[in-house]
């Protein structure tokens, strides 16, 4: 089985500004926003990238 | 464990459309309780601030405070910037009043409880309470205790996020190109126009626009929403706002003093937005207007027709999928032919060239139109430049 490849929020606030744009369009609902905290569930995800797209500050990586 | 709270109605969410439903409901006799995940309502800001103001009186917002400024008119810019002005005459609501977001969505808390509704913060839902296949409140999570909230009728207005929606079975997915990804600045130290919105279209922002809305002397949000599906790389819209703030000499010497960001939906109405015991609301019904983006005053007036069908299942004990589809259809006669036309619009327009729109800029420029509407807007263009609308013809 391939691996998947690997998906980085930053969310430390060094980039990410919590603002919830990659929760609202995840379309598996696998991405979580707790006030200043962002987590997404890594066997759900399938790094289809949609949210890389959606952030508009760049704080989300795969790679 | 916490023991059950038990209420008539149980909203999720304090933003505008959340406390809109919460007062209607409250004021029609229901036990109201309106719950916000955050400690303070309306705080951090997620918003351009500016907004129409005609909806006001019918949903029963009295003016406040909370109006920052008062605009004379809105200014649309095509890529060469050649201006198309609106003015208040012909747009009627589609101008208004530049808003302290935080401000108004308290005063719409204050309105709520004013209207008997119950209040608490620092509590965020993280599950929906089923029985027998039907919604019947939600289990929540107040200053980390978590506690089962009863309800007959649940309420989802937990915004552009929602996942109130999802959990109750409500499809709410967008696609990329129903959805524009923003972030904005406030801005002091700019040569912004205290009497206008402004509004800048094409390449500058593909598939939606940059607006600069005026806080004040100098001072100016100044943003960009970029729709997703034309996203090219990571932080476009950070790259386009920040590219545009540099060829604008009005603003490129400004200082930032504020960032803000978010997601908002630009999709055609959702095909259902009840299931029994549950009414979704606002931003989380995708109720954002397509074209302009803004959500704050359809969120209100369908928050005012689903908090009064809230506290009419209440009284019926009916709250079955079945008697909430007065809210469907209440909220779909009110504000559904014009979220579907503007989306179309929209459709069409996140296609144009920069030509096309300097074309479309320079013609109504030009033209005196008593009534600004898709219909007459594309009536002018076709008269001068028959090409432009061949596309369009489906809207005359």
């Amino acid at each position: 089985m391939a691996s998947k490849k690997s998906l980085h929020i930053e969310s430390s606030g060094k980039l990410c500004i919590y603002c919830g744009a990659c929760v609202g369009i995840c379309p598996l609902n696998c991405i979580y926003l707790d006030e200043t905290r962002i987590t997404f569930d890594e066997k759900v995800c399938t790094r289809c990238e949609v949210c890389v797209k959606a952030c508009p500050v760049g704080a989300i990586e795969i790679g | 464990m916490a023991a059950d709270i038990r209420t008539d109605v149980l909203v999720i969410g304090a933003g505008p459309a959340g406390s809109m439903t919460a007062k209607w409901a409250a004021r029609h006799g229901a036990k109201v309780l309106l719950i916000e995940k955050r400690q303070e309502i309306g705080s951090p800001v997620r918003c351009g601030e500016g907004m129409s103001k005609d909806w006001l009186t019918e949903v029963g917002i009295a003016p406040g405070r909370w109006i920052n400024v008062e605009v004379e008119g809105a200014r649309i810019f095509s890529p060469s910037e050649k201006v198309f002005e609106i003015n208040e005459k012909h747009a009627g609501n589609e101008v208004g009043y530049v808003v302290e977001r935080d401000g108004f969505d308290k005063q719409l808390a204050i309105d709520a409880a004013n209207a008997g509704a119950e209040i608490r913060l620092k509590t965020s839902a993280v599950a929906m309470l089923r029985e027998h296949g039907r919604i019947v409140g939600a289990k929540v999570k107040q200053f980390g205790e978590t506690v089962d909230v009863r309800a007959a009728v649940t309420i989802g207005a937990d915004g552009f996020e929602s996942q109130v929606g999802r959990w109750a079975g409500i499809s709410t997915n967008i696609a990329m190109r129903d959805m524009d990804t923003c972030l904005q600045y406030r801005m002091t130290d700019v040569d912004s126009d205290v009497r206008y919105c402004d509004f800048y279209l094409g390449k500058v922002a593909p598939g939606g626009y940059v607006w600069v809305f005026p806080k004040g002397e100098r001072l100016a949000n100044v943003g960009i929403g970029v729709q997703v599906s034309q996203v090219a790389s990571p932080a476009d819209a950070k790259s386009y706002l920040d590219r545009w703030i540099e060829h604008h000499p009005a603003y490129a010497k400004g200082k930032k003093i504020d960032m803000v960001g978010g997601g908002v939906s630009i999709s055609a109405p959702l095909k259902q937005t009840v299931a029994d015991g549950l009414m979704l609301v606002g931003d989380a019904a995708r109720m954002i207007d397509p074209l302009t983006g803004g959500g704050i005053a359809n969120g209100c007036i369908a928050g005012k027709i689903c908090g009064t069908v809230a506290a009419e299942a209440v009284a019926a004990d009916d709250p079955s999928k079945e008697f909430l589809q007065k809210y469907e259809h209440g909220w779909r006669a009110r504000l559904e032919e014009k979220l579907y036309r503007n989306w179309l619009a929209k459709e069409k327009l996140v296609s144009l060239s920069d030509e096309t729109f300097d074309k479309i800029i320079e013609v109504l420029a030009g033209v005196r139109l008593e009534k600004l509407n898709v219909h007459n807007i594309l009536k002018a263009v076709r008269d001068k430049y028959p090409e432009v609308t061949k596309e369009f013809e489906a809207f005359l």
